[in-house]
């Protein structure tokens, strides 16, 4: 199998790539991550389990899977929406929009997070407006959420987008004559073309959803139980020098966000092959 | 089902696309719509199909205003260039989405979409493929499905944008004889847009040449080829010579000066011109500027006295006994040509 791409390649140099590939990745990735399973093997099985498992991390997981979750499907919908609209029509400051999308990977994420925090508090812009309606954003979950979503939107966009643009007019035209309604030519036409890459963009959005802490602990509030984070509580136990207890959270969170893309990935090869 | 186009315009951003137009398809018939990029064409057939609409005037399927209708109750099937075919379903999928989509009430069982697929893959010759994706297909391959695909709605009118037109010439020249086929067994009427003149003369019934947004003229492809009504229809084709001369009293053509009374132009084909090495009453000196050998005729390149370059295509066996060489002196005459004034009108057929 190998022998046989090289031999068809019309760039050679397959065994350099796929060498200078696994070193890099080995250096990069795969050795500092060996590093944290190490660490976390010092302690012990029946302690790992007990730090782990502690209810107050055990809320923790909930926090965060929920919120980057809960933030990624808010991203993959309006994010879709951004990137339908930036394709499909033209208006004036288009442009300005299209670079306003890649902002919050610009911005440094405690930035994001005072930013959010300060407008979404009772007294705030927008917090004055949702308080009395009951509404309570800063340091509540809702936050953490509103800040994976500011961070995680990019992410959605700008897989979408490219895709988007490559779709020609006349498969919607097409389907239209063939007597296919607007929802069906939506439906059957248009998302079976664009979902591989709104899945990616939703993981990636997920990813980084996850692992995000920089403006999260600025507007959670990181109440124990109710809206304190897992990489906060990591941080947290390296303060105190617990560095293995710290490490067994991180293989916890290592090891499910793993499964996890892993999942997603898989369902990128289920596309509706058929429309009904 | 016929399709009647009255008084249609449309204008995009200041530029006239479509320029009044007035045309009568025949139920049944195959026709092309013929001219130079540009010239309106394709809007025509998107204004037909409902996928663009005019500024102004009406479109009659059958006797019936379609003009505020939708494509997607017209009943049109429409080819694309690019065939359109939907990549994420298999061949099957792709011809059956029309029955899919249907109205649950009126959409056929899976057993019927099944039949009904089938015999469109017969029908276009594509039986066996139905599991493939069209990635997997061949250019002309891709056209046949996308053809299926437009038949399996069983529209009232077929309408096809320049379908051969991504394809190579070979499979061009084959789907040509093969839609031309198609047509005679299926009876729809149908319209389709091309810039190629002997694809329009070879598959259609009647050809719509059109130029500038207007049409020029409407005729079987041998009326037009006999009897163009202008210098355009002429030359857009075929190949042509073009004398500069004059007309005297009796509408007579002369490329000399005497007896002028109206400047005029005289059109001769490649093939209408004959050469000779004895010089007769009418004919015209010319210089062999090139022969060249295209299979089963022979083309020849000359240099007239008035240092215009002509074009004469002979068979080779006439080019045998000629026995043409670069530089030789010839004569030139037309055996059969069109004279049109400089306004463009016909004067006669000599």
């Amino acid at each position: 199998m190998l022998l046989r791409l090289k031999q068809h390649s019309v760039l050679p140099g397959f065994h350099l790539a796929l060498g200078y590939t696994i070193f890099y990745l080995s250096l990069i990735v795969l050795i500092p991550l060996s590093m944290v399973f190490f660490k976390t093997s010092t302690m012990g099985w029946e302690r790992f389990w007990t730090v782990v498992t502690e209810p107050r991390v055990m809320a923790s997981y909930r926090i965060t899977f929920g919120a980057a979750l809960i933030a990624a499907m808010i991203n993959a919908f309006f994010g879709l929406l951004v990137a339908w609209v930036l394709e499909r029509y033209q208006f004036f400051g288009k442009r300005f929009i299209d670079a306003l999308v890649d902002l919050p990977f610009a911005l440094p994420t405690a930035v994001a997070g005072i930013a959010l925090a300060s407008i979404y508090s009772s007294n705030g812009w927008i917090g004055q407006y949702l308080e009395p309606l009951g509404i309570k954003v800063a340091f509540t979950p809702l936050g953490i959420i509103v800040a994976l979503t500011f961070i995680g939107l990019p992410f959605v966009v700008r897989t979408v987008q490219p895709v988007l643009q490559d779709l020609e007019r006349e498969l919607e035209e097409a389907a239209a004559s063939l007597g296919a309604t607007r929802w069906q030519t939506f439906k059957c036409v248009i998302f079976p073309s664009i979902f591989p890459p709104l899945l990616t963009g939703f993981a990636l959005a997920f990813a980084r959803g996850l692992g995000e802490y920089g403006s999260v602990v600025f507007i959670a509030g990181n109440m124990p139980m109710i809206s304190e984070i897992t990489p906060l509580l990591i941080i947290t136990k390296l303060e105190q020098y617990d560095y293995a207890g710290a490490t067994a959270i991180a293989v916890v969170m290592l090891v499910v966000s793993f499964i996890l893309l892993f999942l997603i990935n898989l369902l990128q090869w289920w596309t509706g092959k058929r429309c009904r | 089902m016929s399709i009647e186009i009255q008084n249609v315009s449309k204008t995009f951003n200041k530029f006239n696309a479509l320029n009044n137009i007035n045309l009568h398809i025949p139920t049944g018939e195959l026709v092309a719509l013929l001219g130079p990029s540009g010239c309106g064409k394709t809007t025509l057939l998107r204004i037909i199909a409902g996928l663009e609409f005019a500024d102004k005037g009406s479109i009659f399927f059958y006797g019936e205003d379609t003009t505020a209708r939708s494509v997607r109750d017209r009943q049109v099937g429409f080819v694309f260039q690019h065939y359109a075919l939907f990549r994420h379903m298999t061949v099957f999928e792709n011809v059956a989405f029309g029955l899919r989509m249907k109205p649950r009430a009126q959409r056929p069982s899976d057993k019927q979409i099944q039949s009904k697929v089938d015999d469109l893959l017969n029908l276009v010759q594509m039986q066996g493929l139905a599991d493939r994706f069209p990635r997997q297909l061949s250019g002309g391959q891709r056209q046949r499905i996308a053809l299926a695909r437009a038949l399996a709605v069983e529209p009232k009118v077929l309408l096809l944008d320049e379908p051969f037109g991504a394809l190579d010439t070979k499979v061009r020249k084959e789907l040509r004889r093969w839609l031309r086929h198609l047509h005679d067994t299926v009876h729809i009427t149908s319209v389709f847009v091309t810039h190629d003149q002997e694809e329009a003369m070879e598959v259609s019934d009647r050809v719509v040449v059109m130029n500038k947004g207007q049409v020029e003229q409407v005729g079987t492809p041998d009326e037009l080829y006999e009897h163009a009504v202008n210098p355009f229809v002429y030359q857009f084709l075929g190949n042509v010579n073009v004398f500069k001369g004059h007309l005297d009293q009796d509408s007579h053509f002369h490329t000399n000066d005497d007896n002028r009374v109206a400047s005029a132009s005289a059109y001769v084909r490649p093939h209408d011109l004959e050469i000779s090495r004895i010089a007769d009453g009418e004919s015209i000196a010319a210089t062999v500027l090139s022969v060249l050998s295209l299979g089963a005729t022979v083309r020849v390149e000359l240099l007239d006295v008035q240092d215009i370059t002509l074009e004469a295509e002979l068979s080779k066996e006439l080019s045998r006994t000629l026995d043409l060489k670069k530089g030789d002196q010839v004569f030139v005459k037309p055996k059969q040509m069109r004279v049109f004034t400089a306004s463009g009108a016909v004067v006669a057929a000599a």
